[in-house]
């Protein structure tokens, strides 16, 4: 479970998050969602402990990203909005390189894999070399990469970023196994389509606050629009009161 | 339990041998930087000797000088007839001095009123040294054999002539004279380990960055100090590894070359590689630490890349400055880097003692500059700033 609580954060004179406040439960998808440049990474970031926030805190499983950093990354599973790989490693040692470093052994790096490429069907790539591969291909095993020691919580940002139809539906899949699986998924989109179609519950985000939130149902009601886009441009401020 | 370090270390290790291309590079230049510095330098060494030790002499107008040609034969000295054109010759660097007899020369030889010699030289080829001042001494020869002649033919003892004798003690051990042109061995020893720590400096840190796998790689449960520390090991080992490939090149050399000339001015065996090695295994760490730190404020690759060339240079410059200012040694040298490991790494190769304080004092040094490196770059990676961008 993922809780934010009034997070602020001001980069020099920018105030990039300035009050976001919302609580991921497990076994949920829940979505930011808001324009390009609205604090969703930066909030990201901060739950996953890579930014210190100015103001406000957020907890991970009851553990302060402040003061436990380390024990909160151990329980995430992180998709940044940088996905570099390392080009000469192949798929495999990627991501066995990201399993090592969360401690675990090979045997279960091992397991890890044969599971995860199964269920993002990297198999046959998996002893490749990943600089010669597509954007889709690369997002897998950014995926796997990230996910490899079965995080409880699970953090991805723009994950449908520049993926074919395929990989999207795909990638949606995986999203709703993890789900399944009782985990905490957070992840931040701009595309209206793709939160509408996965998510139990969607925050928006706009000009670093909280504009609204719950279930795509309830966001309707509250804007009075019938459909989620009308509802996102009005509730995000992006238009004026009908 | 696994050692966080240990990981980054070993997967570095493997990215940058898989690098296929760059590390062939690196090897072979190290290879043989040390046999194609010593074939050069032993090229110019015996061209050298050999202008020195030639006793042959170029003479225009030979015929207008029996005296000066009675004097060279009985001195086992060839003469060598002066082409038509010696100016140009001797301007062009084709011949390097003649000795030319005057038209009036013997007239005025035998009157004893004043005879004149000339010599034509161009001094501004180094190479030309040793044929000019043969051909002075020999001059000289002549000159102080006649003037004593000329005074015990007037019943005048020849030493009042020649009130102070002059004899010449060169105390340059051949090695020492050797050491002058093996500045180049300090100077390739403490170069080699920035061309070896180069590529991982900046692939782990700038490039990370740039590649994009800077921000989930510190998204792990792992301290930053760990990951700093493995990254630097592995620029530290690529380092050490190329410093002792280079110098174990020079040791290659100087075994193939042990008949020539050379091998009496310059020892450069085990012993000298082990004291090497000692030397620059800190001096590596150091670098490797530095380039690393200056690389993480590069904003990409390339600009990395610039900021590393320009510290090749700072550390190419100190040899340099010390070969032309003559700067003699003075203890302090040893407390700055580079200077340091200058002073000490000459004193070996010139066959001077070397103490343990000679290893210790630069090497403490370098270790302290490493690890301040090592610790500002752990303050650097958890710096946002310079994590995610500048702004």
């Amino acid at each position: 479970m993922i809780v934010a609580e009034n997070l602020a954060k001001r980069f020099g004179g920018v105030q990039a998050v300035s009050r976001v406040s919302f609580t991921a439960p497990d076994g949920s998808i829940t979505a930011l969602l808001g324009p390009n440049g609205a604090g969703k990474t930066t909030t990201l970031r901060m739950i996953s402990t890579l930014v210190a926030p100015t103001h406000g805190t957020a907890r991970v499983d009851g553990l302060d990203v402040g003061r436990d950093a380390l024990a909160v990354r151990a329980r995430i599973g992180l998709l940044s909005d940088a996905r570099g790989l390392y080009g000469r490693l192949t798929a495999r040692e990627n991501v066995a390189y990201y399993g090592a470093l969360r401690g675990l052994a090979p045997a279960a790096i091992e397991a890890s894999l044969a599971r995860l490429a199964g269920v993002l069907e990297l198999t046959a790539l998996l002893d490749r070399r990943t600089d010669g591969f597509s954007q889709g291909e690369r997002m897998k095993v950014a995926i796997a990469r990230a996910l490899v020691h079965d995080p409880p919580n699970v953090i991805l940002d723009e994950p449908g970023n520049g993926l074919d139809v395929m990989t999207t539906r795909n990638l949606r899949d995986v999203i709703r196994r993890l789900r399944d699986a009782g985990k905490c998924v957070l992840f931040s989109s701009h595309v209206m389509q793709e939160v509408s179609a996965l998510c139990d519950q969607i925050v928006i985000v706009a000009k670093g606050e909280v504009a609204a939130h719950g279930t795509a149902g309830e966001l309707l009601e509250a804007s009075g629009c019938t459909n989620l886009e009308d509802a996102f441009v009005r509730l995000s401020g992006e238009a004026p009161e009908p | 339990m696994r050692i966080p370090a240990l990981t980054v270390y070993l997967k570095e290790m493997r990215d940058a041998l898989r690098d296929r291309r760059t590390a062939i590079m690196v090897l072979v230049a190290s290879i043989l930087t040390g046999p194609l510095t010593l074939v050069l330098v032993a090229h110019f060494v015996s061209g050298l000797e050999k202008k020195g030790s030639d006793l042959k002499v170029v003479v225009a107008g030979e015929e207008r000088a029996p005296a000066l040609v009675n004097f060279l034969q009985r001195n086992d000295i060839r003469i060598e007839r002066a082409p038509g054109d010696y100016e140009t010759r001797v301007r062009d660097g084709r011949l390097d001095a003649v000795i030319v007899v005057p038209e009036d020369f013997d007239e005025h030889w035998l009157s004893g009123d004043g005879a004149k010699l000339e010599i034509v030289f161009d001094d501004s080829r180094a190479d030309a040294g040793p044929a000019i001042r043969q051909a002075e001494r020999l001059l000289r020869g002549f000159n102080r054999e006649t003037g004593m002649l000329r005074m015990m033919a007037r019943g005048v003892s020849p030493d009042l002539g020649q009130p102070v004798e002059i004899e010449r003690f060169n105390t340059a051990t051949p090695r020492q004279k050797g050491a002058f042109l093996l500045f180049l061995i300090p100077m390739f020893a403490l170069l080699s380990p920035l061309l070896g720590g180069m590529t991982i400096a900046i692939d782990s840190t700038a490039g990370e960055r740039e590649r994009g796998s800077l921000e989930p790689l510190l998204g792990n449960p792992v301290p930053v100090a760990h990951i700093v520390a493995g990254k630097w090991l592995a620029a530290w080992t690529f380092a050490c590894a190329v410093a002792t490939l280079t110098l174990a090149g020079f040791v290659t050399a100087s075994v193939l070359y042990a008949q020539k000339q050379l091998a009496a001015m310059m020892a450069f065996g085990a012993p000298e590689f082990v004291l090497f090695v000692a030397m620059v295994v800190p001096f590596a760490a150091m670098t490797s630490a530095l380039q690393m730190l200056i690389c993480t404020y590069g904003r990409s690759y390339r600009e990395a890349q610039t900021y590393v060339s320009y510290l090749a240079t700072a550390v190419s410059f100190v040899p340099a400055i010390v070969l032309f200012s003559g700067l003699k040694e003075v203890p302090w040298h040893l407390l700055v880097p580079v200077l340091g490991q200058q002073a000490v790494l000459s004193r070996v190769v010139r066959g001077d003692a070397v103490g343990f304080t000679d290893w210790a004092v630069p090497s403490l040094v370098a270790a302290t500059i490493a690890a301040a490196c090592l610790v500002l770059l752990v303050r650097l990676l958890r710096d946002e700033r310079i994590v995610f961008g500048r702004s």
